[in-house]
Formats: C-alpha cells, structure tokens, sequence
C-alpha cells in the first residue's frame, strides 16, 4: 500500500524538480528599443509584426504586434499560420499601426541566449487593400547587427534597435 | 400622383439607404456612449492647464528610467510609453504633476469593437467602407432636401422657424425635430463622408515632412532637457504627443506635434530644427473625427446620440408619412373614363389629404349611379361629356399650387372647355398660415374668365380638413344641384378612453330649441375650458364634440337640440342623477390666454358655451368684451345668472348683443364687430387676443369684417394677427 502510494507520487515529483529546474534555468533576458520608421506610402496604417525565428526559420515566439485590431490578423499569412493556432495573450506587445511616414518605438524583450545563436527577428508588414511583405526585414541576431540600422525592402524604411 | 422633385429625392433617398442608414444610427447609438464613458472615466487632471512642457517632461524624465513617448488623449489625460524603475516597459496614464501612475489604458469593450466595425464599414471591409460613405452622402441629401421641403411647406426660409400646424403625431414631429436636428445631422454626414473621402485618399496629401540634414545637429553645449527655452514656451495644454529621442546619437530628436504644428528639437540644446505648421486639411481632418466621434466631449456625444435617435425616428415616421399617403391616394379610381362621365372631380394635393375629401364626395357621387371621372389638376384636359367641374385644392407654402397643380393653369389657358361647365371649387387650408386657401382663390378667378363656365357656388374654404365644414359644403352644394348626397363619415377606429359623468343640471329646452347641461366629472380631471368633450353616441359611433365651459369645476355645455340629432336630443332627455361615459379632449389652441391683454369673445348661439366658464376664470382679470349674436331676447335668459354674474364681479367690461329676429332691423354679431373699431384695433394692436366661437358662417362673415377693419384702419393684413396667435377660432 505505502509502495503503491509512493510509486504513483513519483512521476509528480519529478514533474515537480524539472519544472523547478526549468524555472531557475531561465536566462536572462534584455529589453530593446526598437524604432521603426515608415517610408512615405500613402494609404490605411501599416501591421508590423515582429517575430522571433530559430534558425530554420520557424517562428519562436511574437515580439510585437503594431496594430490592435484582431480582425486583420489572418490577413498576415505567414505569422498567422504560427499565431492563430493557439492566439496567445499578447495585449501587453500591442501598439497601434504605423502609417506611412511615421514611426513608432516599441519597447521588446530578447533573451539573452537567443542572441549570436543563429536565430532571427523578422519584421513583417501589411496594409489593408496593398502588399503584404512576409519579411520586410530579417536579419539574423548578433550582439553586432542589433545595434546596426537595417533597411527595409517594403513599407519600412529602417529600424533601429538599442539594449536597454 | 405627380410629387415635388423634393418630395421625390428625399423619399426614394430614404428609401433607398434605409437599411443601411438604420444600421448606421443604431450602432451611431452604441457608439455615441463610448467616448462618454471615455471621458466619465478619463484619468484627466483639471489643474494641468498652466503646466509647461519643460515641467512635464523634467516631472517625467526624473520619475522613470525611460521616457519612449507620451501623449495627450481627447480627455485632457497623459498617456506616456514608459520603462519604470523596475525595468518594466509600461504603457500607461500618468499624474503630469507628480509622475505618478494613475491607471492603464482601459481595452475598447466588444461592444464598442463590434459596433465601430459595423458603423464604419459593415464587416465587409474596403467594400462596406464606400458604401458607408456613399450612404452618408446620401443622408447630406436627405437632410438638404428636408430643409427645403420644411422651407417650402413653412412658406419661405423666413418662416422657417413658425409654428407649425399639427395634422398627425409622425408627420408632426417628423418636421419638428427636423427642423432642431438638421444640423448636427448634417454635421455627421458631411463629416461621414469626409472621413471616407480621407480613407480612400480623395483628399489632397497632408503628410507633412521635415527637411533637415542629419548631420548637422549641434551636440555642444547640453543643456538639461527642463531648461530648453522651447519646452518651457509651451503649455501642455497645446501639446498631442512628443516623442523622445530615440538614443544619445547625434541624429536623434525630440518630435513634438502640437494643436497646430510639428516640431523637431535638437536633443543637446534645445534648438527648433524644423518647425512645419499643419495645412488646413490637416485641420479638417482633426475636426471632423473629433464631430464624427464626440471624442473628448460629453455635450457633443450626447447631441450625437440623440441625433443618432432622431435618424431612427425620421425612417419610423417617414415611411409612416409615406403609408398614410399611399392609403389616401390608393383609393382613388377613376369611375368612368374621362369622355363617359358627367361629373368631373379635379384634385391639388400636396401631402394627398385633399384626395381623401374628393374620394369621399366622388363616392357619394358615384354610389347614386352618376358618372365620375377623378383626377388631378395637372391632368386637366378635355372632357367631352362634363356637365360639372368640382376642384379640390389645396394650398402650398405662400398661395403657390401644389406640385399636382403646377401645369393647370398653362393647360387650362391652353385648352379652355368647349362644353358649357357648372363649377365649384373648395379650397383646403389652415388658418395659421397667411394666404389661407388662396390657390384655389386663384383657379376661381381663372375659371371665371371663362364664358362657357358657370359658377354654381362661391369658393368654400375650409380650414384644418374639418370634415364638418366639408359637410356643410355637401348640402350646399346638394341644394344647388338638387342631387342629395349622403357622405360616409369616416369612423374614427381609436375611441379614447372615456370615463363617466354625473348629470349635475340640466335646463328646460328654451325657445331655440337650446339648454344648458352640466356634468360633474366622477374622477378628478383636468381640463379648461375651451376644451372639447367627445362623446360617442350608441347608435352611430360617431365622435361628437362639444365645447366646454368649466365652471366651479363642473362641465357646462350649451347644446342645440336638432331634430334629428342623435346626440342632442339624447342629451336633452338626461336627467340630473344620471351618468354618462365620456372623455375630454385638451384643445389648448382655444384656451383663454394668460396675458394681461384684454380679450374680446365673438360668439353666436351656443358658441357662447365655452365663453360662459372663461369669462369667470380667475384667469380674467377684468379685461373681457363679449360679443353675442342670437335670434331674441328670450334667447338671451339661458345664460342671464352666469352673465349677470359676470358684470356683477366686474369680468365682463362690456357686452354686445345682436337680435336676428328682434324688432325691424336685423342684427348680427358681425355688425356689432363693425361698429366697435376703436376697440377692436385697439386689443389687436396691444397684442390682445380674439376669440371666436359659433357658426362656420359667423366665423367668415367676422373675419371678412376683421379683415377689412386690419387693412384698413391698421394697414396690415389681418393675416399678421393671425400668425401672431392673437385670433382664436372654434367653429363648426
């Protein structure tokens, strides 16, 4: 009876110690500055996501979301197909579109080991009855490029990121 | 039936977006409570209005690690991109003052999300945008052309704001809050579809862009953020955002828009780099969101909301309007074919009421197997077998002929009849408007030019479609023709709400076949007199109105027994102690007025009733003439207590009797009117008010008198008075 007990308390416990170790194995992570400046497009503001991608480019996580307004979310393809399978909150990354000309500066937050590990931040844009730009602008993360201004290829003209 | 281009544009508009126009003033509805809720719960401080940038932004920059960005919202309250002490990237309000935290943005309820999508574009993107703003412009029509209609119907853009005649609860305050509503409705349309016109980028460009070189920035000397000169010069009160500098770099600035222009500060110095105003359309464009939404603005959400009601109610009772016309219009047959019939009916109807009448007299007609053909005035043309020519007409706006009426006079000239004609002609209007009935005053002139037409019968005005007058008109007409006609009342299908009396007094029935009934309300009520009690007879269900004096709270009236009158000579056999059902009907157009004014009564036979209870009103206060016209003296003795009384408490300044079958020279009340001009201009140029009550015949021959004693003695048409509200009128 004890043994019994015993053994089925097991698995618990050691779902216990590794998610214990998992919490305290979390790295630290950074804040970033993040301007991006819009080139002078006329027309509705533009959706910028920002995303995270593994090496493969696969999506990781969202950074940020300019823009509030779920209904045009699925008009984003490529993230959608990442996001829009569980809708994570992410009220707390969400700002309002940019439109053209303007720029914004969010503030996100990069974990210190996806950082000179291969990983990528994309910035993908789209604007109601225009282009979407599945990456305006991608470029892998180094302790190097993410100090740099990048140009964008679509609605963005550039974007400067800075550690907080 | 033909209708004003007017009438047209604003119904087939109306009509044609409704469906969308409902959706977008139901959501307009919801909407208008969102930015009212914005402001109740705003996080604005009052005192911030002396504040300087400088201040804020040195409160700011203190208080948290980071300033990214912040922004005045519509409320007055600063919302500020900020990372805390914490390291905590935040975005939220913020005392300008002390830099605390006052609260986070609150998320726009679904609701509101729901409804905004829904207003602006119908869910269906791009696509229900355009159509939101065609149907905008459409709504720009519909009130534009609503203008002109109440301009029109109102007899001139001068008279715009004059009473109006009430015909029907919709179509009543469809003009009333027409014409209070118009303008904050236009205000929503045009700026509705400015927006759109800005959406789909109709509109000039407004970008502004800033021209500098980004290397030329000064980095020496620095100076500390709160003592840019800059900063200091400007309140935040003036302020909608400023965003910081991104880094130190040396390309890195401040960029401030305030109410009117954009600026960029240098970082280190405080130096205006460039300095763009806004353009005009800039300016457009901020005022119409700020219309459109009420952001920022409880009195203006509100206008909108009601405003938005008001949208809802005008759809109600415009279709409700269009119904009613449809009905009356839809009964309208032509009997024969024009070349068969005997007798033809020609209509002027503008809103299609008069239809209702020429039916009901085409009918009479036609039920007594004779041959009619009914059209309009515009129809006019030859007809082969006519014996008679009846015209109904009524009038539109400043003695103009209705829209049905316009071409008549053009065809008529063009091809007079070639048959010798019997005409009549009965003009349909209101007293309150100037002009009263005066198209058809004018087609008679016309006809009477004309060798091959007889008139068989003067014009017959008759005011506010009292369908007595249009009886009395029937049997003159019937008397001329020898043709008997037996008109169908139209039976009023609501019976109001009646409630029962006690017979209190009834006199005997005096030499004019007249007595007095005075009934006791069993339940309080409130009433004056002047005020009519409807009555509904067993046998017929026909509404009979009788005038009401109130005196010491009882009901008094004076009734003429007819001899064929149901009503009349039921009443007449009432005894005291018996009950009847009944209801009071308020006619406050016929109250005595509240003036110091004196007041003078024009009354015969038993239109002396009401006069009876005003007279000793608390109301009057020894300013009143009464005039009377009766048959004899005896006639006299029904109402001697009350008029005794009268004189005795000093109510009545003077009287004026008139015997019709008295003595060699016959009087009538109108005589005595004649005699007393000194009095007569006096009250009406003191602004004191005439009251008649009687007879329809009384009433014209008083207000021939009135007339010529106003043009004459006073040189205004007595039309002036009568917009004025000084001449009160009850007749039957």
């Amino acid at each position: 009876m004890k043994k019994k007990l015993l053994l089925g308390l097991l698995p618990i416990l050691t779902l216990v110690i590794f998610s214990f170790l998992s919490f305290t194995t979390t790295t630290e992570s950074t804040k970033y500055k993040c301007l991006i400046q819009m080139t002078n497009y006329t027309g509705e503001g533009a959706y910028v996501i920002i995303s995270l991608l593994d090496a493969e480019g696969n999506y990781e996580k969202t950074l940020y979301v300019q823009g509030e307004d779920e209904e045009w979310y699925h008009d984003i393809p490529e993230w959608w197909s990442f996001y829009g399978k569980r809708r994570p909150d992410i009220d707390a990354i969400t700002g309002a579109t940019i439109s053209g000309g303007e720029r914004a500066i969010s503030v996100i937050e990069i974990e210190n080991d996806k950082v000179d590990t291969g990983y990528k931040i994309r910035f993908e844009t789209a604007v109601e009855d225009q282009e979407y730009y599945k990456d305006d602008l991608e470029f892998e993360l180094t302790s190097q490029t993410i100090k740099n201004k990048v140009e964008g290829k679509g609605f963005i003209r550039y974007v400067r990121m800075l550690p907080q | 039936m033909t209708i004003s281009i007017w009438r047209y544009s604003h119904l087939a508009l109306a009509i044609s977006s409704s469906l969308f126009l409902c959706i977008a003033a139901i959501t307009g509805i919801i909407l208008a409570f969102e930015p009212i809720s914005e402001a109740i719960y705003s996080h604005a401080s009052k005192d911030n209005t002396h504040l300087s940038l400088a201040e804020t932004i040195d409160t700011l920059t203190d208080r948290y690690v980071e300033v990214i960005d912040f922004e005045i919202d519509p409320n007055g309250a600063l919302l500020g991109s900020v990372i805390t002490k914490a390291g905590d990237s935040e975005t939220i309000y913020i005392d300008p003052i002390t830099g605390e935290k006052l609260g986070v943005p609150r998320e726009k309820a679904a609701i509101f999300k729901f409804a905004t999508n829904l207003h602006r574009s119908l869910f269906l993107k791009s696509t229900g945008r355009f159509f939101v703003g065609f149907i905008s412009f459409l709504l720009i029509i519909i009130a534009i052309t609503g203008i002109v209609l109440i301009a029109k119907r109102q007899g001139g853009i001068k008279r715009f704001f004059a009473k109006i005649e009430k015909e029907y609860f919709t179509q009543y305050y469809h003009v009333i809050l027409g014409r209070l509503f118009l303008i904050p409705i236009l205000i929503v349309a045009v700026t509705g579809v400015y927006l759109s016109l800005e959406r789909f980028s109709l509109l000039p460009k407004v970008k502004i862009s800033h021209q500098f070189d980004d290397k030329s920035f000064e980095s020496d000397p620095k100076i500390d953020f709160a003592n840019f000169e800059v900063f200091k010069a400007i309140q935040l009160k003036d302020v909608r955002s400023v965003e910081f500098p991104f880094s130190d770099d040396v390309e890195d600035y401040f960029l401030l828009k305030l109410s009117d222009k954009e600026l960029i500060i240098n970082q280190f110095n405080g130096a205006v780099i460039s300095e763009q105003q806004y353009p005009f359309i800039a300016f457009a464009s901020m005022w119409s969101s700020t219309l459109h939404t009420g952001k920022g603005s409880i009195f203006w959400s509100l206008v909108l909301l009601i405003s938005s009601c008001s949208i809802v109610f005008f759809m109600y009772s415009g279709f409700t309007i269009t119904l009613k016309r449809r009905k009356s219009l839809s009964s309208k047959t032509s009997y024969y074919d024009k070349d068969e019939a005997e007798f033809i009916v020609l209509v002027g109807s503008e809103s299609g009421s008069t239809f209702k009448f020429a039916n009901l007299f085409a009918n009479a007609l036609s039920s007594i197997g004779k041959k009619v053909f009914v059209s309009e005035l515009n129809m006019y043309e030859q007809y082969s077998k006519a014996q008679h020519l009846i015209i109904f007409s009524a009038t539109y706006g400043v003695g103009e002929p209705p829209t049905n009426a316009k071409k008549f006079e053009s065809l008529f000239s063009k091809s007079a009849p070639t048959n010798p004609l019997q005409y009549a002609i009965v003009g349909f209007g209101s007293l309150a408007y100037p002009d009263f009935c005066q198209y058809a005053l004018d087609i008679d002139r016309l006809l009477e030019t004309n060798s091959k037409l007889e008139r068989l019968l003067e014009p017959y005005k008759i005011n506010n479609q009292s369908f007595t007058a249009f009886k009395d008109w029937i049997s003159l007409w019937s008397k001329k023709t020898g043709i008997d006609l037996k008109i169908k009342t139209p039976i009023v299908s609501k019976k109001p709400k009646e409630h029962p009396f006690t017979v209190v007094n009834r006199s005997a029935i005096n030499i004019d076949d007249t007595f007095l009934l005075q009934l006791r309300p069993k339940r309080t009520a409130n009433f004056e007199s002047g005020d009519l009690l409807s009555f509904y007879p067993k046998e017929d269900k026909v509404e009979r109105l009788y005038s009401i004096a109130k005196i010491d709270g009882d009901i008094l009236l004076a009734i003429k027994k007819h001899e064929f009158g149901i009503c009349s000579n039921y009443f007449s056999t009432l005894e005291i102690g018996d009950v009847i059902d009944a209801s009071i009907q308020p006619n406050s157009d016929f109250h005595f007025p509240s003036s110091e004014k004196e007041v003078i009564l024009i009354s015969n036979g038993t239109g002396i009733g009401p006069f009876l209870g005003m007279m000793l009103t608390d109301k009057n206060i020894a300013k009143t003439h009464l005039f009377w016209g009766g048959r004899t003296k005896t006639s006299l003795e029904l109402y001697d207590s009350i008029l005794t009384k009268g004189i005795l408490d000093q109510k009545i300044l003077s009287l004026h009797l008139a015997y019709s079958q008295e003595g060699e020279e016959k009087t009538y009340v109108q005589d005595l009117v004649k005699k007393e001009v000194e009095l007569i201009s006096r009250v009406l140029v003191n602004q004191g008010t005439i009251m008649i009550c009687g007879s329809i015949a009384m009433q014209k021959d008083v207000i021939a008198v009135l007339e010529t004693l106003s043009e004459t003695k006073l040189s205004v048409p007595l039309s002036n008075f009568q917009q004025n509200n000084q001449i009160k009128m009850d007749c039957y």
